[in-house]
């Protein structure tokens, strides 16, 4: 029987899975709009133009939620690699998931109250969530309203770096997702990681 | 046309063919290149400039004329020579009678139609606007001179620049369908007088529709490509229900926009950095048309790699974990 710590409180829970589906939404939209094609059977431009706004606004508002809610819980002090060691606890994790899991070696960091992520979930979850995504959210931002661009930018199309920065990162993001579900599997079982971000309950 | 018409057209097929020198090479009738011509048609502008502008208007050459009349008529010279017609004389399109004021009555039925010098071209254009919405149901009112503004008009490919193509070309049909009073005017020609629509509320599908018209002609979406090869675009505007509601047809790689409006941008230096559609590049990002297919190709393998690791990576899992149950029992 292994054991249980209650870990994750329901906003983080809620927030989660919201950010997870509008990240998913504007991940099929976005490509649609990217690579709209008359011989592509992907979601029509018009609806995914309107999805993808309605979505974009939304992750926005939730991701000013994230923001003040990590602040307020201190929850934000799990982003942060704590030294000394990073580089070495990273690489640690790293072997692990390169070899050590393989051979059924347990967890080098497992999640306690204190240190939920370890070094490497840390720097990573850091960056995306705090680089890449305001950088998705900025510039999908600057879309919404093309007044903001600047008008001209090395003698191109003020929108053009505006687009390619939003396309850039926002495919950095949906990579980390990708990952990210992967890395989900490397529970005890392979479910129960997902039914911690459920539950908040985390199996030992 | 009148007999007058008449007299005036062949008395100037004459005066160019003797004129001929100068009018060599043109497609047009009444071109003018020598400097000396061109001197005098100023200066003699410069006479109807001025009454027939701001300039004139505010300080006029005499105290008995109609001012309220003359407000509605003034000019820019400045506009004037940003046009096709630059160099021309006013008086080879209006006549030699508007040299003393008061101008004689009636001398309008005498202005030169575009026909008249532009002949084999407004035959082309004429069948096409024959067909459109216009011509069809507004009759005679609806004229070339309705949407080209002689003293102003530039045609696209002496502009070049999409950006100010699009403003210039827009402005012809906003004009009059963003203006209560000139769109009656027109309308009152109808069996039962339309009330003229919103373009907005007419729009609202369109995302963004303000920012559309300063990138994209009405024409781009309410014309088909012209049939005729010697015309950049057609006139015959289609009835609404006809009209371009495919995003895709400008928002992909074989974006329409390409082979019309952008046919005169410049492909600059952009050509480089390898984009697809480079001409867009200076004056407009479009989605889905404006793309890099090295970065296109660069994060489809980034995805295509990560997912295939992740296999990997998973199926290893499996196997690695079915022999140590194996060894274990
Ligand atoms: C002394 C001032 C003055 C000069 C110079 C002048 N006009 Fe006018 N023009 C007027 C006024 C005032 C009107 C307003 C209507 C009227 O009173 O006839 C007018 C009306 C017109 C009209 C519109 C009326 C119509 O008959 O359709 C045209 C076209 C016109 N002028 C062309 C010209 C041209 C071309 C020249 C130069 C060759 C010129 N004018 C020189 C004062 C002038
Ligand atoms: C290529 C032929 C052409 C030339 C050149 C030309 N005009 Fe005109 N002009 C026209 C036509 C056609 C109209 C009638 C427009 C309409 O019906 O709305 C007109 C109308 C006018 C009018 C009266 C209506 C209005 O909108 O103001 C004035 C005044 C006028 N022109 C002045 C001038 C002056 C001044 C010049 C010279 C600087 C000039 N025009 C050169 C073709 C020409
Ligand atoms: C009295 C003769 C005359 C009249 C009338 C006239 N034009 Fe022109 N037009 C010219 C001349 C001359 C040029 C200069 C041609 C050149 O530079 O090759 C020209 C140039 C043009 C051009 C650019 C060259 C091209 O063919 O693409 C356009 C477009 C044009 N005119 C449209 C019109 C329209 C529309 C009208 C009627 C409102 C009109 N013109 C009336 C003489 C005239
Ligand atoms: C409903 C408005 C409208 C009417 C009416 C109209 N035009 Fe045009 N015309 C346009 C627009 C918009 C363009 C595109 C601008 C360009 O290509 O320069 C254009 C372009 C042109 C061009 C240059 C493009 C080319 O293919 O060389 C000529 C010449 C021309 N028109 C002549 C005419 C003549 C002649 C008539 C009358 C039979 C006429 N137009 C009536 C709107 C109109
Ligand atoms: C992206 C393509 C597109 C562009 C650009 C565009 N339109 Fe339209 N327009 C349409 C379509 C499609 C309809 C038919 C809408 C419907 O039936 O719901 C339409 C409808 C209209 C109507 C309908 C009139 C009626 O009686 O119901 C008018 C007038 C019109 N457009 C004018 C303009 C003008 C003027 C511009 C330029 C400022 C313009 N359009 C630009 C696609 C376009
Ligand atoms: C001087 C006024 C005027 C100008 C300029 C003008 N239009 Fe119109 N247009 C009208 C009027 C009036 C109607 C209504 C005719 C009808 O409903 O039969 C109309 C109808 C239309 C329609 C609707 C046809 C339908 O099926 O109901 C379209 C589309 C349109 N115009 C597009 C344009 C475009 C594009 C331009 C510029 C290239 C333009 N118009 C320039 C006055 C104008
Ligand atoms: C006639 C060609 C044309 C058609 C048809 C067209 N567009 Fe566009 N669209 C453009 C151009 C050009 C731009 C670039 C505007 C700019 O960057 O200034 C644009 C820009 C946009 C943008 C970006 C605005 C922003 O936030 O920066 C959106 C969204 C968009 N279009 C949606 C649509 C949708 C949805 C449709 C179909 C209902 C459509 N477009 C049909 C030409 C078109
Ligand atoms: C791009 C969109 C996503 C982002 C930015 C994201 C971000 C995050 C963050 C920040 C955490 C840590 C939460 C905390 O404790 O503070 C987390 C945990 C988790 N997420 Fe996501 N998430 C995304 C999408 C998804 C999706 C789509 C799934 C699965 C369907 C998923 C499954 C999980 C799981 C299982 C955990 C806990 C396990 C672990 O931390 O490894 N996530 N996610």
């Amino acid at each position: 029987m292994s054991s249980r710590e209650y870990l994750l409180p329901l906003w983080l829970r809620l927030w989660h899975w919201t950010n997870a589906v509008l990240m998913i939404v504007l991940a099929v939209t976005g490509a649609s709009l990217h690579f709209a094609d008359p011989e592509l059977k992907l979601v029509p431009f018009s609806l995914a133009t309107t999805i993808h706004e309605i979505a974009g606004i939304a992750l926005a508002v939730t991701y000013a939620f994230f923001v003040v809610a990590n602040i307020v819980s201190g929850n934000w002090w799990q982003y942060v690699p704590k030294p000394p060691g990073v580089l070495h606890r990273c690489w640690v994790q790293t072997r692990y998931y390169m070899w050590g899991i393989f051979r059924g070696e347990p967890h080098p960091y497992p999640p306690t109250k204190e240190v939920n992520f370890n070094a490497l979930q840390a720097v990573v979850y850091w960056t995306i969530m705090y680089v890449a995504v305001p950088v998705v959210i900025l510039t999908g931002l600057v879309f919404f309203y093309p007044t903001w661009a600047p008008e001209r930018m090395f003698g191109l199309d003020g929108l053009l770096p505006i687009a390619m920065l939003h396309y850039v990162a926002g495919a950095a993001v949906i990579l980390f997702m990708v990952a990210h579900i992967y890395l989900g599997t490397m529970g005890v079982r392979p479910t129960s990681l997902f039914r911690m971000m459920i539950t908040g309950w985390h199996e030992h | 046309m009148t007999i007058a018409g008449w007299a005036r057209s062949l008395a100037m097929v004459l005066a160019f063919a003797c004129a001929g020198v100068a009018a060599r090479a043109q497609d047009a009738k009444g071109v003018v290149t020598d400097p000396a011509i061109l001197e005098k048609n100023r200066k003699e502008n410069a006479e109807c400039y001025g009454c027939h502008s701001e300039a004139g208007y505010k300080n006029p050459p005499r105290a008995d004329m109609d001012m309220v009349k003359l407000r509605a008529l003034l000019h820019d010279p400045a506009k004037f020579d940003g046009s096709n017609h630059v160099g021309m004389n006013c008086k080879i399109c209006h006549g030699q009678p508007y040299e003393t004021y008061p101008h004689p009555a009636g001398l309008k039925q005498n202005l030169s139609p575009c026909s008249e010098c532009h002949a084999t071209k407004s035959l082309r254009v004429e069948k096409q606007f024959e067909d459109s919405v216009h011509a069809k149901n507004l009759k005679d009112a609806f004229t070339c001179q309705t949407c080209h503004d002689p003293h102003v008009y530039k045609v696209a490919q002496k502009i070049g620049d999409p950006r100010v193509i699009v403003a210039q070309d827009n402005q012809m049909c906003i004009d009059c369908h963003n203006s209560d009073l000139r769109y009656s005017k027109f309308s009152a020609q109808l069996s039962t007088q339309k009330v003229r629509p919103d373009l907005d509320t007419l729009h609202k599908w369109l995302p963004n529709a303000r920012l559309h018209w300063q990138a994209a002609r009405c024409i781009d979406c309410h014309t088909p490509v012209s049939k005729v090869k010697s015309l950049q675009t057609s006139h015959e505007i289609l009835a609404k229900d006809k009209a371009e509601k495919n995003c895709v047809a400008c928002h992909s790689q074989q974006s329409q926009l390409a082979a019309r409006l952008y046919r005169y941008a410049a492909t600059n230096a952009a050509a480089d950095l390898g984009f697809t559609n480079p001409s867009y590049l200076g004056s407009a990002y479009v989605i889905g048309a404006t793309r890099n297919p090295w970065l296109d190709w660069g994060i489809i393998g980034a995805f295509a790699a990560t997912i295939l690791g992740l296999f990997v990576h998973g199926a290893i899992r499996v196997v690695a974990a079915g022999l140590r149950g194996r060894r274990a029992s």
